[in-house]
């Protein structure tokens, strides 16, 4: 079986400036694929160029076995996008963009009407099929943009930051849906700038400034990148008083604000990598009330180190 | 191609139907300015404001003054023996027309010598200065005869006697002649404004581009987007004909089939600008500019307010591309004169030519773009 998106040294420059640099990778089938960065690290380049919508300076790709540059027109067949900005007509009702963007696709009659139902009682969008779609609350809209990709079954779904100006639940909601349409075969590419959720995804890429600066599962990018055991502290003294305390000592990698407290990373063999050895020093510190956790490493460790690399 | 451009042309109507600033654009407009515009530009000249100076003070010269003045064209506003009084009311704008009747007036006519009559016009508008002279000349011709006969003198040498009738619009009604013009901007203007605005804010909303990941042909979007429109236009053809026939009792004397076959001709290539201007143009601002600028010199070109033949010769040549010239040129042919195929022709093979052209070409140009 070979991979649905296959990505070959893909680059897109505009003038001097290379927005996406030499860009490999590939998603299989029922694989769910985050693609993670900072503003402007060229994840909607990525996207828009498999896609079809901008042609690449370099490289090239294969969507469900079409390249991009020859044959768009059978890329677009195979594929679902929904865009970074909300893009469906907001003077449509969702039953009207949905039979709008169904005809789009070619379907028609008895067909096409059982599709646009079956996706207004998938996405929960019955009872609003009649409101006009710029009335709806944002998650319900990602769920229509969501449907409205799936409609003509695509067996690619590419998702630029769906959840950006989502409330949490309806966050947790909308990957649901994401994970069950991945475990249907659908392969599922995914930018997202909320690091938790990378934690859905089987694979994560990590662009930094237009490079792919990482490519594994997460519980591999923390075990390779960041390696090291990590505590949360805290205690009855302001967070940088926590910090003097730590700051220079041997054995300590990093130090992060985490809400209040404070992240600590630590070498593995370092005699402070231990919860009773932490509480003992922040004590000699004249720190009241030290409390200390044990606690794992997160994707947004990873992405810092990973930043913090490309800085030194 | 069917089900794709049906589905476009489908979302358009449901999105036009909900939108009441795009209706008003689309009917009320059209018959709103048809009739201001009708009511207000009104061609024939009368009641022009004139002074009367009259020195002589005679029998004779007031009779000549009374005579002239009896009809619709002159409206006395003032009366003064004194030529500077005259001259101060056409300064001051007072009066558009002067007439000088000087002393010695009634003398000479009745010696037989020739009697001097001065007319004094303001020449800032040209058309008044130049039908009061007529009017004048006119008059003044008819009355030297009448005297002649009068005194019994029968003038021995025939002379022409120049009789001027009109044909087709016999009471020189300017609004009968100015509704044709009125109809082709509006459909211009409608349909190519609403056409390119269209694209154009899909561009700006992101909705093109979510348009443009599915397999959609180009040539789908490009049908679905300007046949409800063509259907609009034609309408508002049908709408300004009807008005201009109840407010301004235009007739419609040739053939109805004719017409509409002129219209769809005509709506190619503003459908086809349309499309045009939306390629180019990054956002409604723009794409409102530019369509702007092609429109106004289209109106200015097509003979509608200003004749053709009046323009400078090069001019002339140039108004044979305007699309606006042909289409103004059928109309008033149809519907005043008659005019069938034959007669109208080069008008509709030009029309026609332009017509596939621009619109063919726009709709490439846009389909390179989207694709
Ligand atoms: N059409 C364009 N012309 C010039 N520069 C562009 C164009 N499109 C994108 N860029 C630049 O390329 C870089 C990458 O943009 P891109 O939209 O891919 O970033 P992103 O990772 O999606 O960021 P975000 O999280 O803000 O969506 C940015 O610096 C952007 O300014
Ligand atoms: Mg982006």
């Amino acid at each position: 079986m070979s991979a649905l998106i296959d990505v070959d040294g893909l680059t897109r420059r505009f003038g001097d400036f290379t927005a996406v640099d030499a860009v490999s990778f590939q998603v299989e089938p029922g694989e769910i694929f985050g693609y993670l960065g900072a503003n402007g690290a060229g994840k909607s380049t990525t996207i828009r160029m498999l896609c079809g919508l901008l042609a690449p300076t370099e490289g090239r790709a294969t969507i469900a076995g079409h390249d991009i540059a020859r044959d768009p027109r059978a890329v677009k067949r195979s594929i679902g996008y929904m865009s970074q900005k909300f893009s469906l007509y907001l003077d449509l009702t969702p039953a009207e963009n949905l039979e709008f963007f169904a005809g789009a696709q070619g379907l028609s009659g008895a067909e096409r009407r059982r599709r646009v139902r079956d996706a207004l009682e998938h996405s929960g969008l019955d009872a609003r099929r009649d409101t006009l779609t710029g009335a709806l609350p944002g998650g319900l809209r990602q769920r229509l943009a969501l449907a409205s990709a799936r409609l003509h079954q695509p067996r690619i779904l590419f998702l630029d930051e769906p959840t950006a100006g989502v409330a949490p639940d309806a966050r947790r909601a909308f990957w649901r849906d994401i994970r069950a349409v991945a475990a249907e075969g659908t392969a599922v590419f995914v930018t997202t700038h909320h690091l938790d959720e990378a934690e859905y995804c089987g694979r994560v890429g990590l662009m930094v400034d237009g490079r792919l600066e990482a490519l594994d599962t997460p519980a591999e990018l923390k075990r390779t990148l960041v390696p090291g055991v990590f505590f949360t502290i805290d205690g009855d003294a302001p967070r940088a008083d926590l910090r003097r305390a730590l700051d220079g000592a041997a054995g300590v990698r990093g130090l992060q604000p985490f809400g209040r407290r404070l992240r600590v990373r630590l070498d593995p063999d370092a005699a402070l990598a231990d919860a009773d050895a932490l509480t003992a020093r922040l004590a000699d510190a004249g720190v009241a009330d030290p409390r200390v956790e044990p606690t794992t490493p997160n994707l947004e460790d990873v992405f810092l180190e990973l930043v913090g690399r490309e800085a030194a | 191609m069917r089900v794709e451009a049906l589905a476009v042309a489908r979302k358009e109507v449901r999105q036009t139907l909900r939108d009441k600033r795009t209706l008003v654009v689309l009917v009320i407009a059209p018959l709103l300015q048809l009739t201001v515009l009708g009511f207000a530009v009104n061609l024939e000249v009368e009641g022009l404001p004139t002074v009367i100076v009259d020195a002589d003070r005679t029998a004779a010269s007031r009779d000549f003054a009374a005579d002239l003045t009896a009809g619709e064209l002159f409206e006395v506003v003032e009366r003064s023996p004194v030529a500077a009084d005259g001259v101060a009311a056409l300064v001051a704008g007072e009066a558009e027309v002067a007439l000088v009747l000087p002393r010695g007036f009634a003398r000479a006519e009745l010696a037989g010598r020739p009697a001097p009559v001065q007319v004094l016009t303001d020449g800032s508008n040209a058309n008044h200065a130049i039908v009061a002279r007529n009017a004048v000349e006119a008059f003044a011709l008819q009355r030297g005869l009448q005297r002649l006969r009068e005194r019994g003198a029968v003038p021995t040498m025939g002379r022409p006697d120049v009789r001027p009738r009109v044909l087709y619009n016999p009471t020189l009604d300017s609004r009968v002649y100015f509704v044709p013009g009125v109809a082709a901007t509006l459909l211009l203007v409608v349909t190519f404004i609403v056409t390119a605005m269209g694209l154009a804010r899909e561009k700006e909303a992101g909705t093109l581009e979510q348009v443009l990941v599915t397999p959609l042909p180009p040539s789908a979007l490009v049908v679905g987007k300007t046949l409800p429109y063509a259907v609009v236009g034609m309408l508002d053809l049908g709408l300004v004909v009807t008005a201009g026939a109840a407010i301004f009792d235009v007739p419609l004397r040739g053939s109805l089939f004719l017409l509409a076959f002129a219209g769809a001709l005509y709506l190619l290539t503003t459908l086809g600008l349309g499309l045009l201007v939306a390629t180019l143009a990054k956002n409604q601002q723009q794409a409102f500019m530019a369509a702007f600028f092609i429109i106004l010199p289209m109106v200015l070109l097509s003979g509608f307010m200003s004749p053709v033949p009046n323009m400078p010769e090069w001019l002339q040549y140039a108004t044979l591309l305007d699309p606006v010239r042909h289409f103004v040129e059928i109309l008033r042919g149809v519907l005043l004169k008659a005019a069938g195929w034959a007669d109208l022709a080069p008008q509709l093979v030009a029309l026609g030519g332009m017509g596939v052209l621009v619109f063919l070409l726009s709709a490439r140009a846009l389909s390179r773009k989207l694709a």
